[in-house]
């Protein structure tokens, strides 16, 4: 044998891991560690000379930068109406479509489709039924409520990017919850009947606490990808009209490419948006071992 | 009791058609009014077109530069597809066997950031890319796509190489089996279920994904065919519906047909990589 077997080992390892390993020290690694030094230099991407300022971007983000702290604002409100909307319809689909027996495939082929087409060309398809169909129809039904102006006006256009966004996921979590309710026993399910449990019975009590630990992990997923929303917003309206419907990342976005090339002052809010997203999935975790011992 | 069952069966799909119907609406909206002259467009949505306009679709290809677009965004994907599916099924796969701080550090490392939001490493990301000088080419693209792609596929891998018992290493060992041979020809066709699932999750990831692209491609003979779409209204005078719906309709078709066609593989995926993820 040569050399000892431990080093030996230890370059086996070296060998497999090395090549993914590059790629990911360059594109992910070292941009984010790189991202926690700018955040505290004045970086403005043009200028090759910088300085360190410490704390003073994040203080002037969480302080004074009002436009900040607006799309937080809007962001969290976004969260809250996602978080519960989208679970609520994604489990309401996937009971339904579970109890149906020849069409249930049919169905979930159908409900799953929007997750397919980015939210870039879906939200294309939706200003185009918020701006002409939308108001077309009116005219014609006299469902006079639909004739708004469902993208120039902020209260508005917050559903409008609801509409969008729900339409792109529900069928994401319905897929994960229809996975959760196939792998119920069917012996429950039988005791239940038997039993004489009602419909709603057997929802409430049987459904419902088979299904929970999917639903903590439906939650979560939303949470994460809410924080995150980009695409929804920037295919709708673009932050507008004005800056009413600016979510983090759009806030991001501009600050570093479009507006002001701040990109030190940029990566300090992203470095927040970061530890929003960090703080939520260590929350998560923690939920899921805490269940996991006392299950 | 038949009779009640039989009227919520009813009720049940009577809500699940109105679904149905609001699910495909903006497409069915889309589709029936690409065909459509600007005229009757703005006459009438809800109509059907009077003769099919087809050549909205021709001036759509031509747009959006449908076929360069859909070739860039093909390569785009199989170069990150072939370099994430190699590299991580082999880093995934040692992982998972070798004992040790090394090797669990390594993981941590990998697993770590897929806490981290792309909004977060994004700006840094433009900077390191442009001195590398993989910024605005097709093929650049694909080698990033493989650096932020490995961590989650390493994370499948990795789980599931404990499925793989370990008598079938020892025993290619004492057959005199190199650890390259060994992975290649023993290894990597058992892990055939969990390269589907990935090759379908990051496939669809890339196809669809929009900032990154937005943020390395220049060029607009390098778009990919969202940063394409993205470029309608300045293509199209603003309320050119017509033809900007016919673009609309010929950037999703590839993921439609692709969806259509393997939309068994694609849903088990997509339930499997969530509920591990």
């Amino acid at each position: 044998m040569a050399g000892n077997p431990i080093t030996k080992r230890t370059v086996i390892l070296l060998a497999f891991v090395l090549p993914a390993l590059v790629f990911y020290a360059f594109f992910v690694l070292a941009p984010a560690f790189g991202g926690i030094w700018y955040s505290m230099t004045d970086w403005n991407g043009v200028n090759p000379a910088y300085s360190f300022i410490g704390l003073a971007n994040y203080r002037e983000a969480l302080i004074e930068d009002e436009n900040f702290l607006k799309s937080i604002g809007f962001t969290l409100k976004y969260v809250i109406a996602m978080v519960i909307l989208q679970n609520v319809f994604a489990i309401m689909l996937a009971v339904l479509i579970e109890s149906r027996r020849k069409t249930k495939s049919l169905f979930r082929t159908i409900f799953f489709m929007p997750n397919m087409i980015s939210l870039i060309i879906g939200g294309m398809m939706w200003l185009f039924i918020f701006t002409k169909v939308l108001p077309d129809l009116a005219g014609r039904t006299g469902l006079l409520f639909l004739d708004q102006s469902w993208i120039g006006d902020p209260r508005l256009s917050f559903i409008a990017i609801i509409i969008l966004s729900l339409w792109g996921g529900v069928g994401y979590l319905m897929v994960i919850y229809i996975a959760a309710l196939q792998n119920i026993p069917d012996h429950v399910k039988e005791a239940a009947a038997i039993d004489g449990a009602s419909g709603w019975q057997t929802l409430r009590y049987i459904t419902m606490p088979m299904i929970l630990p999917a639903i903590t992990i439906g939650v979560f997923l939303t949470l994460n990808s809410s924080f995150k929303v980009f695409e929804a917003v920037f295919a709708l309206t673009k932050g507008g009209p004005g800056r009413a419907t600016q979510v983090i990342a759009l806030n991001i976005f501009d600050e570093a490419f479009s507006q002001s090339n701040r990109y030190g002052y940029a990566s300090a809010k992203a470095m927040i948006l970061f530890l929003i997203v960090m703080a939520i999935t260590f929350i998560q975790l923690a939920i899921m071992k805490k269940r996991e011992v006392e299950a | 009791m038949i009779r009640e069952r039989n009227w919520r069966s009813g009720l049940i799909l009577l809500v699940l058609l109105a679904g149905s119907v609001i699910t495909l609406f903006p497409i069915y909206m889309g589709v029936l009014n690409s065909f459509k002259t600007d005229g009757e467009l703005l006459n009438d949505v809800l109509a059907a077109p009077a003769s099919f306009q087809f050549s909205n679709y021709a001036a759509a290809i031509d747009k959006i530069n449908f076929w360069r677009s859909l070739g860039n965004t093909a390569v785009i994907a199989a170069v990150g597809l072939l370099g994430i599916i190699l590299f991580s099924s082999m880093a995934g796969y040692k992982l998972s066997r070798t004992p040790g701080r090394l090797s669990r550090f390594l993981f941590s490392l990998f697993i770590l950031s897929m806490l981290i939001p792309f909004h977060s490493t994004m700006i840094t990301l433009t900077k390191i890319t442009r001195e590398l000088h993989v910024q605005g080419s097709i093929l650049g693209l694909g080698l990033i796509y493989i650096g932020l792609g490995v961590s989650f596929a390493i994370f499948l891998y990795h789980g599931f190489v404990k499925s793989i018992p370990r008598d079938l290493d020892e025993a290619a060992v004492m057959d005199g089996c190199g650890d390259f041979r060994l992975f290649f020809v023993v290894i990597f066709p058992l892990l055939l279920p969990i390269t589907a699932t990935n090759a379908i999750l990051n496939l669809l990831w890339m196809w669809n994904d929009f900032l990154l692209p937005l943020l390395m491609l220049t060029d607009s003979d390098s778009y990919t065919l969202l940063l394409s779409t993205n470029m309608l209204f300045g293509q199209y005078g603003n309320n050119d519906w017509s033809g900007i719906l016919a673009s609309l309709v010929m950037a999703m078709l590839p993921v439609i047909i692709f969806y259509l066609l393997l939309q068994k593989y694609i849903l088990n995926g997509i339930a499997d990589g969530a509920v591990k993820g």
